[in-house]
């Protein structure tokens, strides 16, 4: 198909057949945002049910008040926290998908198992990891205290307790990555890397330079999707594991804020957290909207020119 | 089978009318056995009020029952009862959302209730809600650990010193447990230790005679917490889970034997008590140890009360308040005890109590009373009222959190202090 030849021969039809998802996106998507934009300008409170304009007082509150300290923490974790879950996750989901993409037997067994955790609610996830991981009850402490006599506390320890997070986060998004990776590694064609090893390339060099590249547009969406996961989704995870805790060391100045609180976690522990700031957190929801935009932007202008769709453009 | 479908449809529109009952929703936070009860309470009400229907439907914690409770209301459909924790009795108040008990018509006697507990939940002069399930904080001794200690079980440590002092024996003694005390870090120890020392948490009579503007956590009171608990840190005599209000992680460190006491609500008495029986290390309770050379002025009650939404017809607001008042008669305030460790709100529930021995043959459960009854009435030991009294737990939390993980006391007080008083004048400007 070449750009500009339309499918439709009239426009009429295309927005007609456009105009079901359109009506889901405005409804669902486009309203609520708009509203918290509107939200962010008022000092809202979800229990007294008050509404008074505030003009950027919540923005300000939030970069310059009593609270930027803890914000300024928030923002920063939440950052280390996605850019850990998205370059870890990927790489691990990669290293897997090609593991599984071997021809051994019981290969869909395999496959099958590494996609399940996919399946599960955050909650869940978090449910399971922190059974395992309770310092004193837990599976993997009993294990520890068995084989190494130690136990480490992974709930308030705030290096542990973020590693957790972090690692709990990956497991549960492993399944998602795995079955995309998986897909694109069976649409690369054989012959490419039989080619490469005839020319003499070694197995890294062949990962590195026909299966990694091949595989860019697919890293590419979910570089995409994981960023969103990371900031968006894994609230659930944090307020069974840990609930944003425990603050960190004090002599890091990392004490303002739990440090597995993330962007959205704060959010919601203002907007319903007991108190029903909802123009607070409005505000915190429009500053994470564009947190996230402008990522998307940097990822599209800059990340898009490593990516190689294969075959004559 | 057209027919069928007709007399299908049929006997569904008989049943519909004969069970046309008037709904009355009650949201509560309780879980497992706890609601279990009140779901009891609610058949057997219902089975003698055979047009009205109670329909129990639990929130999991108190937060959460609050806050569903205003959404429902604002989208038009109030629940006619809603189980509010303590904390959020200035809220639940201020939202205006709710019809104080006494004024929907038909009389309410509350000279059965017994003071501490009628206090709390009287603002402005007025009764707003039903008590309920009310409690306080005590201290559970593992008696096994006492003795190996080389302490003397009958006889805990009632102060902060003393609490040291015996962590020091117990550590002398040679013992390997984690730690010598636990507790969930939770504010509301902290507000109970304020009490003690007849101190409010808040300004203007601790919020009752006008709204509170500012929350003093940095009296002389509140340091002398503060200070206790990163002394016991510092010598590694303090373990929790890591979680801010973690109460069943503490709970779980001290039925494992990981720590020699424990400071929890008097609701585990029951819990406590059997494990204690069935390990064979004997759990006892003893009174809150609290700041060397306070009065013990008293605890804070805590626990929760049953309020009555507006926007509910007049009768069923009536049948509702008329199930609380069964819920909590005389009878069922006795069994509530007995399966939890929460008081008996009743003083006709109390004397029963006294008559039958029950305090004398369970002595676990009657300190915990005691120092109920032996509190002084003063605005300190009424407890505070604070709009966004939720929101300053968590500030409290985080500051004795800090403190854990090393920063000064002076310095996490007072920006706690800062950050509850912002949050007392946002909330405030509301108004």
């Amino acid at each position: 198909m070449r750009e500009g030849t339309p499918v439709f021969r009239s426009r009429t039809t295309a927005w007609l057949l456009l105009v079901p998802t359109l009506v889901i996106l405005v409804i669902f998507l486009y309203y609520p945002a708009a509203q918290s934009f509107v939200l962010s300008m008022y000092r809202s409170n979800l229990i007294l049910g008050t509404r008074k304009f505030i003009g950027l007082d919540n923005f300000r509150e939030l970069f310059t008040g009593l609270l930027a300290p803890m914000y300024r923490q928030v923002v920063l974790q939440s950052i280390v926290f996605s850019a850990a879950v998205v370059i870890l996750g990927l790489a691990i989901s990669m290293a897997f998908a090609m593991l599984a993409n071997q021809k051994v037997t019981g290969a869909r067994f395999y496959r099958l198992l590494l996609i399940w955790p996919f399946a599960l609610s955050p909650a869940i996830a978090g449910t399971i990891f922190s059974f395992l991981f309770n310092p004193q009850v837990g599976a993997v402490n009993h294990f520890l205290r068995m084989t190494l006599g130690i136990a480490p506390r992974w709930l308030d320890n705030p290096i542990l307790a973020f590693s957790l997070v972090v690692g709990a986060a990956i497991w549960k998004e492993l399944g998602y990555n795995i079955v995309f990776y998986l897909a694109a590694l069976q649409n690369i064609p054989g012959e490419l890397n039989e080619a490469a090893a005839i020319d003499g390339a070694n197995a890294w060099q062949r990962f590195r330079s026909v299966t990694l590249p091949l595989l860019s547009p697919m890293t590419f969406f979910l570089v995409f999707t994981n960023v969103a996961y990371a900031f968006f989704e894994v609230f659930g995870l944090i307020d069974i594991l840990t609930k944003g805790g425990p603050v960190g060391p004090s002599a890091l100045h990392l004490d303002n804020a739990g440090l597995t609180t993330t962007m959205i976690y704060r959010m919601y522990q203002d907007g319903f957290g007991g108190t029903g700031s909802l123009g607070f957190a409005g505000a915190q929801g429009v500053v994470l909207l564009f947190l996230v935009a402008g990522i998307t932007v940097l990822q599209f202008r800059y990340g898009g020119r490593n990516v190689h769709y294969g075959g004559g453009s | 089978m057209k027919r069928l479908t007709i007399v299908i449809s049929l006997l569904a529109l008989l049943v519909g009318t004969a069970y046309a009952q008037t709904k009355i929703d009650f949201f509560e936070a309780f879980s497992g056995p706890r609601q279990q009860w009140i779901q009891d309470r609610a058949n057997e009400w219902n089975k003698q009020n055979p047009n009205y229907e109670v329909v129990v439907t639990p929130k999991s914690s108190y937060r959460d029952t609050l806050n569903s409770a205003i959404l429902a209301a604002r989208q038009g459909n109030p629940p006619a009862l809603v189980q509010i924790f303590e904390v959020g009795s200035q809220q639940a108040k201020d939202s205006g959302l709710f019809v104080p008990v006494g004024s929907i018509p038909g009389a309410f006697d509350t000279s059965d209730y017994i003071k501490p507990v009628l206090d709390y939940y009287t603002i402005d002069g007025t009764v707003n809600s039903i008590p309920f399930n009310s409690s306080n904080a005590v201290m559970y001794v593992n008696n096994a650990l006492m003795t190996k200690a080389g302490l003397d079980p009958k006889n805990p440590p009632k102060t902060y010193s003393g609490i040291i002092k015996a962590c020091d024996a117990l550590r002398a003694a040679g013992d390997t447990t984690d730690s010598c005390i636990t507790f969930a870090l939770h504010s509301w120890f902290f507000e109970q230790w304020m009490a003690e020392q007849n101190a409010p948490m808040a300004n203007n009579g601790n919020g009752r005679d006008g709204r509170a503007t500012q929350v003093l956590l940095t009296s002389q009171p509140a340091l002398n917490i503060v200070n206790w608990i990163k002394e016991l840190n510092d010598k590694g005599y303090y373990t929790y889970t890591g979680k801010l209000e973690d109460w069943n992680g503490s709970e779980a460190i001290f039925l494992q034997g990981q720590s020699m006491f424990h400071i929890d609500s008097t609701s585990e008495v029951n819990t406590i008590t059997k494990a204690g029986k069935d390990g064979g290390w004997i759990a006892t309770t003893a009174e809150l140890p609290i700041a060397d050379g306070a009065d013990r002025a008293g605890v804070v009650i805590g626990g929760a009360s049953v309020w009555i939404m507006k926007g509910v017809p007049a009768d069923v607001q009536q049948a509702a308040r008329s199930f609380i008042e069964y819920m909590t008669n005389t009878d069922n305030m006795i069994s509530w005890h007995k399966l939890t460790g929460y008081f008996p709100v009743r003083i006709s529930s109390i004397n029963k109590l006294d008559q039958a021995g029950w305090f004398r043959d369970n002595p676990n459960y009657a300190v915990a009373f005691n120092q109920l009854l032996q509190t002084k009435s003063s605005t300190a030991t009424a407890g505070a009222l604070m709009g966004p009294y939720p929101q300053i737990r968590t500030i409290i939390e985080e500051a004795i959190q800090k403190v854990l993980n090393g920063a000064s006391v002076d310095s996490a007080m007072n920006q706690a202090e800062q950050l509850a008083n912002q949050a007392l004048q946002q909330y405030n400007s509301n108004f």
